[in-house]
């Protein structure tokens, strides 16, 4: 049954191990390199920039919580993602489910006009998107940054609610088309409970983006710093205290490392289900 | 309450009349539950893309509304030389969208293939894709600058360093291999899933009809990976397109010179520290332009392929 072919197949795959083996290693490096650095002193960071951190420290944490301000653009990021997070719950689930099982005119419409949405990153309306958060008073303001992560990242959102929404089974939704004034009741009794598989994954996806976001809290939060543009401030204030800077870095991306940690599967497969359909 | 709810169904549609009323009742509260988002994605996104064409007209500045010019923003973008560079980059960064297919996409079939250690390769080298361009750019600042750690290590190896991101010559491609780096894990995936619905027959078909590995590759696998071929290509590169703004603004904020600035980026800097709102308007619609094309051969693939 072992054929030649197969034979050399199975060299030629393990000759690629090699090559892939040291891709990985690649991807872990970075964060070894923050997480390895932020434990030395300066000098021990001078003497041996490759080294382990032979006496570890705290020091530098510590220095970048309180010194650096990083408490509060941790808690200013904290607010901004968990308030959005929410909200796009709420709001894609209730879109969701009026989209995928209740009849109303120019329904298939107003679903495009949301995907249409997708074409528009905030690039493409920057100048105008700034002008409408000044004219709102948004500027500066944490629901202002919410309102704006949660305007951004809805098209998805509302995509894989009615996607999910609509393959539940028909005598469910058909339950669900009562008498008007119980359907408030109907969406969250019955649907935001049965959306909860979606709405977590949805929940996972869109904490990453708002926790990675820069250029949307570049622009609406110049006062209060969220954690990425406040490690970015970081990087030209601290450039010759690499310890100090890696601890920052650590911190920033520590709840998302284990978020990952955590979530691994549903990360993946949310992202593949949302990559090849949406 | 589901109880309860399954009784009322089973009431409900007695007569014409009140059958019209739900209907409408119904119609009614759907619109309401639609609201929200509605309301949400048209005043931060689809009135702001009309009104930024409006701005794009006029010379308006962050306190005057200007007047209105015409194509003048337009047209001076042909003659700025920081626009004809943002889009001299942007040729050099759609040049580089082979590279950001092809890595993924052989990674992912000798994952599928089985090489050893697939399950520990498929987890780690989705890990950079997590983590913010801030994050990622702000280590490699460290590691890329020209006293980091990588030109300590060529200089043990007796190779002079380079200033990899102060230098105009390599800034824009060593920010292009980070992007690259950061972002192949979720390409694996992608190809992954379309290797997933791969038939195994017809491999081990060709197999057993005696084909070596390439020519497997070659005539059956890339060939039925066509569709994600194709649908990769314009995601990547609408990504690349919107969504190097941290990287560059981390890593070498536009330079040196303007190097590393992408249309993206000088939307931004016009807008802000330029102070030329209207002007960074122009340049906006000449990107939307750009991703206007690409969403429409993407929707073009998946209803092609929506139709096999």
């Amino acid at each position: 049954m072992v054929s030649g072919a197969g034979k050399r197949q199975r060299l030629a795959l393990r000759i690629a191990a090699v090559p892939m083996g040291l891709l990985a290693l690649s991807c872990l490096y970075p964060i070894f390199f923050a997480v390895n650095n932020a434990f030395k002193t300066r000098d021990d960071y001078m003497r041996d920039r490759f080294g382990l951190a032979t006496q570890p420290t705290l020091d530098n944490f510590v220095q970048a919580w309180t010194r650096a301000h990083l408490n509060e653009y941790f808690l200013n990021s904290v607010i901004a993602t968990l308030g959005a997070v929410i909200l796009l719950m709420v709001v894609s689930s209730m879109a969701g489910f009026a989209l995928a099982s209740l009849r109303f005119p120019y329904r298939r419409f107003l679903f495009a006009v949301i995907l249409s949405s997708l074409m528009i990153p905030v690039q493409v309306v920057l100048v105008p998107f700034m002008r409408t958060m000044l004219a709102l008073n948004l500027v500066n303001t944490h629901i202002g940054l919410i309102l704006s992560y949660t305007a951004f990242f809805l098209p998805f959102s509302v995509y894989m609610m009615t996607a999910f929404y609509s393959g539940l089974p028909r005598e469910l939704i058909e339950a669900a088309r009562i008498d008007g004034a119980k359907l408030l009741q109907v969406w969250w009794h019955v649907m935001l409970p049965l959306g909860m598989p979606a709405l977590v994954t949805l929940a996972i996806l869109n904490t990453l983006s708002c926790w990675n976001d820069i250029l949307i809290s570049l622009l609406v939060m110049q006062k209060h710093r969220t954690l990425m543009v406040g490690i970015s401030a970081l990087k030209g204030q601290y450039s010759d205290q690499i310890p100090l800077f890696t601890a920052g870095i650590v911190i920033a991306a520590a709840p998302i490392v284990v978020l990952y940690i955590l979530f691994q599967r549903r990360i993946v497969s949310g992202i593949a289900v949302g990559a090849v359909k949406g | 309450m589901t109880a309860n709810s399954l009784r009322q169904m089973g009431q409900a549609a007695p007569t014409r009349s009140r059958r019209g009323r739900g209907r409408r009742a119904e119609a009614r509260v759907a619109l309401l539950f639609l609201l929200p988002a509605i309301l949400l994605v048209l005043v931060f996104r689809i009135f702001p893309l009309f009104w930024g064409f409006a701005i794009s007209l006029t010379s308006a500045t962050s306190t005057d509304p200007g007047q209105f010019i015409g194509a003048g923003n337009y047209l001076r973008a042909l003659d700025d030389p920081n626009f004809r560079s943002a889009m001299a980059n942007a040729v050099v960064v759609l040049l580089s969208v082979p590279i950001f297919v092809t890595i993924p996409m052989l990674l992912a079939i000798l994952i599928h293939q089985g090489v050893p250690g697939r399950t520990f390769f498929r987890s780690v080298y989705f890990f950079p894709a997590i983590l913010s361009s801030v994050i990622i750019g702000s280590i490699f600042s460290v590691v890329l600058s020209f006293n980091g750690n990588l030109n300590a290590l060529l200089n043990l190896a007796g190779i002079g360093g380079v200033d990899w991101l102060g230098h105009s010559a390599t800034a824009l491609p060593v920010t292009l291999a980070i992007q690259c780096w950061s972002t192949f894990g979720m390409g694996v995936l992608i190809f992954l899933a379309g290797l997933s619905t791969l038939s195994k027959d017809m491999v081990e078909a060709a197999r057993l009809d005696g084909a070596k590995m390439w020519q497997i590759w070659w005539h059956v696998i890339i060939p039925e990976l066509r569709p994600i071929i194709e649908f990769s290509t314009v995601i990547t590169t609408i990504g690349l397109l919107t969504s190097m703004f941290g990287l560059i603004y981390v890593l070498t904020g536009g330079g040196p010179g303007t190097s590393t600035t992408v249309p993206e980026y000088l939307i931004w800097a016009a807008q802000g520290r330029l102070n030329r709102p209207a002007y960074a308007a122009a340049i906006s619609m000449v990107l939307f332009f750009m991703t206007s094309i690409l969403a429409w051969l993407q929707i073009r693939i998946l209803s092609r392929n929506a139709n096999i």
